[in-house]
């Protein structure tokens, strides 16, 4: 699940679905539990896919960086739980109306693509 | 969506520009993310160096996430120009002198563009504080000898009702025919300046009134127009800033008046720039309420301002006023036969007679500023010929070419910001220099501020600089293809940039030639101004304007008798020899004229008249300013009311209107009605109006037999003590006699003298500054580029010298085409004087635009001053020892 480009100029072209997918679940994660740091939400991520994902979690961090580019999510730095320094993200206003328009898109997707494969056993 | 993509490439910006500390902030957030990782692992159980291991798989490369994360936050280009401009300031850095040499330079010129900008950003390009002034025209009578004249208040009535293209029309008096009030109520006499409008002067301007309100039409009339508006100046310094004071009453000339208004501050009217001037002192305003039944059409005093209606063009509002200037040519013959009305809009107005003057010194230093160019070209130049190698080995090793003139660009760019910088801070302090040495007619100047028209003119000119001296190193040595250039030696010329060199030292010249000429002329034109014999005495005299209360002083005969005590107790104090009276003192600004008949003579064709300028002055004042009595008598304490009526007549006139008799004897009259008045004397003539300007007809009459009421004349005082003396000893004994007199306009004739010429000499000196700076940057030109061939030929003089070539036959070798590149350039420049001067031509004062001693001169200094600059090289060329010169490769 998480991707990790090689080369630089690649990186806005390659591989568009799945960051595409790992925007959207930090944005989701963001949104449920409030401003974390990048160590927090890929416990988070990799919680919610039952460890059965684990792969490269240095993508967390080009992601965010494309999310606080786009202005969907903001950073501050902050104390950790062990009093540390660590830098927090957390979901802007215009961050939830992505997440609003990005899930109602997954949903149609995810229902066109159910009922295709579904057609398929079918036949 | 766009608004996004911008924020975007902003924050990328931001990114790119502060990427060190960014890059800083990702370590450390790494850093700690392994480290709970690794933490965790350890928990499970593992050891501390497994457990760092599996960290490190789980989280992946971070080298190479560090560069992902990096290629997403810059844009290449602006990275290059990072690159470039670090590389740019270590450049410099690494070459202090050539840094400052270049920065110096562009600064002078930058500088001195941005210090003359910003005057003429105050004087030309700055609206006039009304609403909406482009509206605004000034209107004027064309009359027969095609000048612009005032008008006369029939005509201006008769405008008025009949127009159609103004949405408002108003007068106020010219400011000769200004009053003057008696502040009344206050513990010392003061005078405050008047000026007398029609109730909509206000309204045409569209000024908004701090206090109070506009005239209304009902108190424009004769008889209503008590009332008075105020400045904001008298408001504050001599109404103690009163904020009810609408309504109030005050008295002026003991009669009470009714404050209705307060203009805001820096309010300003005036219907040319030295108009400005004149009425920049007035405290209070007060209706000109014309008597419709007693309008005159042969008195011109009014200045006539007008709004155009909105849409509608000067051109049409013009086509009307022709149309109405024929009707009024038709009704009143005599007085509007062949003339015309002219509408001006007032900033053309205000500005004309300033700026030509200001546009000759805008060209002059924007040439200025190309011989800093040409000099910074020069300069880069001579870096690009030390830096050959580095950059053929920079294309060897495969730059594109595009990419070095880039990096070459952002040199010159950041030297000519760091120049625009410099300059700007140079420029200021050049404003707060001039500020106090200003003309009159500049001092809508004085007010000027740093804006951001000032800021935004620097700072093109400055990127526009840069492009320009850039373009110089562009074609550089390694234009050629790398291979040849590597094996070329570097210390052999390559013609390009000889040719190149050589062209930018001759358009210096030609370009300092043509500054130098312009100033000469205005040098010498000056010198003829200053030289002028004005026809009065101008040093030891003090002159003061007195105002006489009306209530006391109510005919000429009090005047006179207050005029002849206040002279009698003057005379034998110390330090004072003579004292006299006139009311129009020569360069006061104030004047007056009169249409005469002759006895004896037919009468005049309609609608011609015999002018003069008409002064009313007192016994002694002839004697005190120095006007000297050509033929006849002059002015008795025996002349007055009661004597024969005289006048004394001036040369000019007693030429024109005499030429074959005896002028003495002879008798003339004022209008119709008025006493013969016999003439006994005549005087030299007087240049009243200025130095440049001409003598006129003028006749003098004793005040007791003026037709005005000279309330307010102005004394004379011929006097060895200093001016501020004088001017006390005169408060004492006029305060003495009479402590309700004001003094005030104290002034010598010296400065009244200086002022008249403060515009001419303030062009002349700012251009002589700029052609001077002008020499001396084309000298270091051609300094630089007789350098540059003499290190370039060292090796020649060299052989040359061995051979048995004495010294002096290398420096008349060196010398000779100096001669060649100074000579190309003085006749470039001197061509191009001889097209320009036609357009300063009319700045000029008694010296011909192709003044042959100034275009002789100037080339003579410009070559000895260049030769001299080229002998320093020329004679280094000489000692060239020929054993180093063969070694010099």
């Amino acid at each position: 699940m998480f991707a990790m480009t090689k080369r630089k100029g690649d990186i806005n072209k390659k591989s568009e679905a799945l960051q595409g997918t790992l925007d959207l679940m930090i944005l989701k994660t963001l949104q449920a539990m409030g401003p974390l740091h990048g160590f927090g939400i890929a416990r988070r991520l990799e919680q919610l896919s039952e460890e059965a994902l684990r792969l490269n979690e240095g993508a967390v961090y080009t992601s965010l960086l494309r999310l606080q580019q786009e202005g969907w999510i903001a950073a501050e730095w902050g104390a950790s739980e062990n009093n540390r320094k660590a830098k927090f993200y957390s979901i802007t206003n215009r961050g939830l109306k992505q997440l609003e328009r990005e899930t109602e898109d997954w949903e149609r997707i995810s229902g066109v693509i159910d009922r295709l494969l579904r057609l398929e056993g079918q036949r | 969506m766009i608004v996004g993509k911008v924020g975007k490439l902003w924050q990328r910006m931001r990114d790119t520009v502060r990427n060190e500390p960014r890059e800083l902030e990702f370590q450390t957030e790494m850093e700690e993310h392994l480290r709970l990782l690794a933490e965790r692992y350890r928990r499970q159980g593992m050891t501390p160096e497994a457990a760092l291991l599996a960290a490190r798989r789980q989280f992946g490369n971070p080298t190479l996430l560090k560069e992902d994360l990096r290629a997403m936050q810059i844009i290449p280009a602006i990275e290059a120009l990072r690159g470039d401009l670090t590389y740019a300031a270590r450049m410099l850095r690494k070459n202090p002198g050539f840094a400052a040499a270049a920065v110096i330079t562009l600064a002078l010129g930058i500088g001195a563009n941005t210090a003359i900008f910003s005057v003429c950003n105050a004087v030309l390009f700055k609206p006039l504080p009304y609403a909406e002034p482009s509206r605004i025209v000034t209107l004027s009578e064309r009359q027969r000898d095609g000048t612009l004249g005032d008008v006369a208040p029939a005509n201006f009535v008769d405008w008025r009702d009949a127009n159609r293209s103004f949405s408002g029309m108003a007068a106020v008096r010219a400011s000769s025919f200004a009053p003057s009030f008696i502040l009344g109520g206050q513990s010392e006499a003061s005078r405050l300046a008047g000026d007398t409008v029609t109730s909509s002067f206000f309204s045409v301007l569209g000024v908004q009134f701090m206090l109070g309100r506009n005239f209304l039409p009902d108190e424009d009339r004769p008889g209503q127009n008590r009332v008075a508006i105020l400045s904001y100046a008298a408001w504050s310094e001599r109404f103690g800033a009163d904020r009810d004071i609408a309504g109030k009453t005050i008295t002026l000339d003991d009669k009470s008046y009714t404050v209705v208004g307060v203009l805001p501050a820096g309010f300003q009217f005036g219907a040319t720039a030295a108009d400005f001037q004149a009425r920049s002192q007035v405290d209070i305003w007060v209706p000109m309420a014309l008597d419709p039944q007693r309008l005159q059409r042969n008195a011109h005093m009014l200045h006539v301002i007008a709004r155009l209606k909105p849409g509608v063009k000067l051109a049409r509002a013009q086509a009307e006023l022709d149309i109405l200037a024929a009707n009024l040519a038709q009704q009143y013959p005599e007085q509007n036969k062949d003339k015309g009305i002219v509408a001006v809009p007032l900033a053309d107005q205000v500005t004309g007679s300033v700026r030509m003057a200001l546009e000759t010194l805008l060209g002059a230093v924007g040439l200025v500023l190309l011989i800093a160019c040409a000099n910074v070209a020069n300069l880069l130049l001579n870096r690009a010929a030390a830096r050959q190698k580095e950059m053929t080995v920079r294309i060897a090793l495969g730059a594109s070419r595009g990419r070095l003139a880039q990096q070459l660009l952002t040199e010159s760019l950041l030297l000519a910001s760091l120049g625009g910088i410099a300059g700007f801070i140079l420029a200021l302090a050049a404003i707060a220099a001039l500020t106090p040495q200003l003309p009159a007619d500049l001092s809508r100047a004085a007010g000027m501020a740093i804006d951001t028209r000032m800021l935004i003119f620097t700072a093109v000119i400055s990127l526009v600089t840069g492009i320009l001296f850039g373009l110089g190193p562009l074609f550089g040595p390694w234009r050629e293809s790398a291979g040849e250039s590597l094996k070329q030696n570097n210390r052999t010329s390559t013609g390009n940039q000889t040719r190149l060199r050589s062209g930018l030292a001759v358009a210096q010249i030609a370009i300092a030639i043509t500054l130098l000429i312009g100033a000469g002329l205005m040098v010498k034109s000056f010198w003829a101004l200053v030289h002028v014999a004005p026809g009065f005495r101008s040093d030891s005299i003090l002159t003061a304007r007195l105002s006489l209360p009306r209530s006391r002083y109510a005919d000429n005969g009090q005047i006179a008798a207050f005029e002849r005590v206040l002279r009698e107790n003057l005379h034998g104090r110390p330090g004072i020899q003579s004292a006299g009276f006139a009311t129009y003192v020569p360069l006061s600004g104030l004047d007056n004229g009169s249409s005469f008949l002759i006895e004896g003579r037919p009468p005049l064709p309609t609608g011609t008249y015999n002018m003069s300028q008409y002064r009313p002055v007192s016994p002694g004042y002839l004697e005190t300013i120095g006007i000297p009595l050509l033929q006849g008598r002059s002015f008795t304490v025996a002349d007055t009311g009661e004597s024969p009526w005289v006048v004394i007549i001036n040369d000019s006139m007693a030429r024109a209107y005499w030429p074959s008799e005896n002028p003495i004897g002879q008798r003339l009259q004022f209008g119709p009605g008025d006493k013969w008045r016999t003439v006994i004397g005549v005087v030299g003539d007087v240049l009243h109006e200025g130095l440049d300007g001409e003598a006129k007809a003028e006749l003098y009459v004793p005040v007791e037999q003026s037709w005005n009421i000279e309330s307010d004349p102005t004394i004379v005082v011929r006097t060895t003590l200093e001016s501020g003396a004088s001017a006390a000893e005169l408060r004492g004994v006029v305060s003495a006699i009479d402590p309700s007199i004001p003094v005030d306009r104290v002034e010598t004739m010296q400065q009244l003298v200086s002022g008249s010429v403060a515009q001419p000499r303030f062009r002349t000196i700012v251009l002589t500054a700029f052609s001077l700076l002008a020499l001396v940057m084309a000298s270091i030109g051609i300094y630089g580029v007789m350098n540059y061939l003499v290190i370039q030929r060292t090796r020649e003089f060299g052989i040359r010298l061995s051979l048995g070539a004495t010294p002096s036959d290398v420096l008349r070798l060196v010398l000779r085409r100096a001669a060649l590149l100074i000579g190309a350039g003085t006749c470039l420049g001197l061509a191009g004087s001889a097209l320009l001067v036609r357009f300063i031509a009319n700045l000029l004062f008694g010296t011909a635009p192709l003044d042959p001693l100034t275009f002789a001169a100037v080339p003579i200094l410009l070559a000895a001053v260049a030769l001299a600059a080229s002998y320093i090289p020329a004679r280094r060329a000489t000692r060239i020892d020929p054993i180093v010169a063969l070694r010099f490769e």
